[in-house]
């Protein structure tokens, strides 16, 4: 059938406009040239990831290498893993809060609210940074780590706020109903029926608020002041007019790897539950 | 089993009604006393305001107007997490991620029972309604009948004054639900607990309850007990509600005692006459088709035989009058059945027929069916 093999190519094209720079990254990662390239093949090596723990002396000796400030980029890696240890809790409190909200509050408002509650997602990312900015600025405080928190913060906690909506949405409200009319009060009808029901759910909104933390960039870049989180660290590197180093390209491929073996492991834990509900 | 002994309450409805926020009033202003330790059925048909009904005793409605008691108590801005009341839902609600036992000690669980004494109460109450081996299953590893039992325990658990039940048969095939009546009405025997036993089907609520109250369109029509319902109905939608009946409308010509006369399209008619209407009234005649006979007990009719189907112990016969009125009656099989296409004398007696005001009816399979 015609209509098969356009839909064929079409899904041909797709995969290759998605993955095709993945590919090309991933291949350059091991390309012994900088700036990286797939053209020109230069021999394989592994120093664009032990570039990260390498000793010094071996550091100096390369002539691309030694031009990085490599203790920047470990700490600004860390800074944005405590962006996000400290987001991905508040966004799941304020999700939820959200959520349960929007799904057990009949009101006529709620129509509204759902457009209040889900705006920050929709807004573009510097307005949101720059809105921090100007915000904790007038409260009296500098823009840093803080201000990236907040700034994150008031977007990342509408994905959680879906996702718990979602499920939500699908526990019958009998259930509540019946835990009530047995004498439970409202506190304990949440801590035993509906948070053991959102479990799995606050896992996935957990780990996409983890990953909207750590790769975001534009709200961030607003909001950093002096401080760097990786996503900032690595768009300055890239900003090089003369062709960024490797070392990106290892760090890409290493969470590529990082998001495709979650992925797997999120497909094989929800089969099972599958299986044993 | 002395121990699972627990009393009952009466609940009083004083002129509740319930008006929701659009507008729409699902329960005109009644009153209904349910004794303390009676099997009370509500019987209507679907969207007659009985769920809500039952929903304001339980306390997640509130009445619009009057006030509800239980056992004598005014039970105005007390939660249902306070009220001496326990709902059985129609879809039964058990917690799907608790095992059999925590859903019946969930009630003791929020009264702060510790975790020792809520498993044997759990035990002892699954073994009243026989799943005393099922406790550390999953309520999805049991089956339909299983389920409710599971929900009938874990609502006794919390020793209610008053059981309320919304329908929760509804879900079971034909055999299990017949099965189920005998033993809630055994439950409610033993516990003594007052039942309020919401159906949309009579022969539940016939063959269960000790008064049944027949509801349409947000008014309780009738309260009494089944056998008052069926043999004296005392408004033409319970009549027509309440088995199967042969319905003749008309207008009342002539009273005479308790008796009355309706003229009719099929002729002048004669039956008793509770709610004594005077002539000119317009009414229905109701007779049930066990009352019909072929002959003449004094109404009478001459009639084509439509339709004959033999159910085994007994025979229902369909005619259809020249008028085209259409007219069941019931016969016990004697082993001779009356031949088909031919014209036949059948009627009732005057004392099996009553005339009641004109009303709404309700609606028959067939036309329920063609919805």
């Amino acid at each position: 059938m015609k209509s098969d093999r356009l839909l064929n190519i079409y899904t041909g094209l797709f995969l290759v406009f998605m993955f095709g720079p993945l590919i090309l990254m991933v291949i350059s990662s091991f390309n012994n040239i900088s700036p990286p390239s797939v053209t020109e093949w230069r021999g394989f090596t592994t120093k664009w990831y032990s570039f990260f723990w390498m000793p010094q002396d071996e550091l100096r000796a390369d002539p691309v290498l030694r031009v990085l400030d490599r203790d920047r980029l470990i700490s600004c890696f860390g800074n944005s893993i405590w962006v996000a240890l400290i987001v991905v809790p508040l966004a799941l409190l304020l999700g939820l809060s959200g959520a349960v909200l929007l799904t057990r509050w009949r009101s006529k408002a709620n129509g509204v609210l759902w457009w209040v509650l889900l705006s920050p997602m929709l807004a573009p990312g510097v307005v949101l940074g720059l809105g921090a900015l100007v915000f904790w600025g007038q409260v009296g405080i500098n823009a840093g780590l803080f201000t990236i928190i907040m700034a994150q913060v008031t977007f990342i906690a509408s994905y959680p706020m879906l996702i718990l909506m979602a499920r939500l949405q699908r526990q019958p409200i009998e259930l509540e109903e019946a835990a009530l009319d047995l004498g439970a009060s409202p506190f304990r009808v949440f801590r035993r029926l509906t948070l053991p029901y959102l479990a799995p759910a606050l896992v996935s909104a957990g780990v996409i608020a983890f990953m909207a933390s750590i790769e975001n960039y534009n709200t961030t870049m607003f909001a950093k002041g002096g401080a760097c989180t990786l996503a900032t660290e690595i768009g300055a590197m890239g900003r090089n007019p003369n062709g960024h180093p490797p070392v990106i390209n290892a760090i890409g491929t290493v969470i590529i790897t990082i998001t495709v073996a979650g992925a797997l492991l999120h497909t094989f834990l929800l089969s099972r539950e599958r299986k044993g509900g | 089993m002395t121990d699972l002994a627990m009393r009952g309450r009466d609940v009083r409805l004083e002129g509740v009604s319930i008006t929701y926020p659009n507008g729409f009033t699902a329960v005109q202003p009644t009153d209904l006393v349910v004794e303390a330790g009676e099997f009370f059925s509500i019987l209507g048909p679907s969207g007659c305001g009985k769920t809500t009904i039952l929903r304001t005793v339980s306390g997640f409605v509130e009445p619009t107007d009057g006030r509800v008691l239980i056992g004598g108590e005014d039970m105005k801005g007390i939660g249902p997490n306070a009220r001496p009341t326990a709902l059985i839902f129609q879809n039964l609600a058990l917690f799907p991620l608790m095992p059999v036992w925590e859903n019946v000690a969930f009630g003791l669980e929020a009264r702060g029972v510790g975790k020792k004494a809520r498993r044997q109460r759990a035990q002892e109450l699954l073994e009243l309604v026989a799943l005393g081996d099922q406790g550390d299953k999953l309520p999805s590893e049991l089956s339909g009948g299983q389920r409710q039992r599971v929900a009938i325990a874990r609502a006794l658990a919390v020793e209610p004054a008053v059981l309320l039940l919304d329908e929760p048969l509804s879900a079971l095939d034909l055999k299990l639900r017949q099965h189920m009546r005998a033993e809630l009405r055994e439950i409610q025997k033993k516990t003594g607990v007052t039942f309020i036993y919401i159906t949309h089907d009579q022969g539940e609520a016939l063959t269960m309850s000790d008064r049944i109250a027949v509801m349409n369109n947000g008014v309780i029509e009738q309260v009494g007990t089944g056998d008052e319902i069926y043999s004296a109905p005392e408004s033409a939608f319970a009549a027509s509600f309440v088995g199967e009946v042969n319905a003749l409308p008309g207008h009342v010509v002539a009273t005479d005692g308790a008796m009355a006369r309706i003229e009719t399209a099929s002729g002048q008619l004669v039956g008793r006459n509770p709610k004594s209407l005077e002539p000119g009234a317009q009414a229905i005649l109701f007779v049930r088709p066990e009352q019909m006979v072929f002959g003449d007990p004094g109404n009478v009719f001459t009639a084509d035989l439509k339709r004959r189907d033999l159910e085994g112990a007994f025979v229902t016969y369909e005619f259809l009058t020249p008028t085209g009125q259409s007219l069941t009656l019931h016969q016990t099989n004697t082993g001779t059945l009356a031949p088909m296409a031919q014209e036949a004398r059948i009627g009732f007696a005057a004392q099996s027929a009553v005339i009641l005001p004109e009303g709404p009816l309700a609606r028959t399979g067939r036309e329920l069916a063609a919805q």
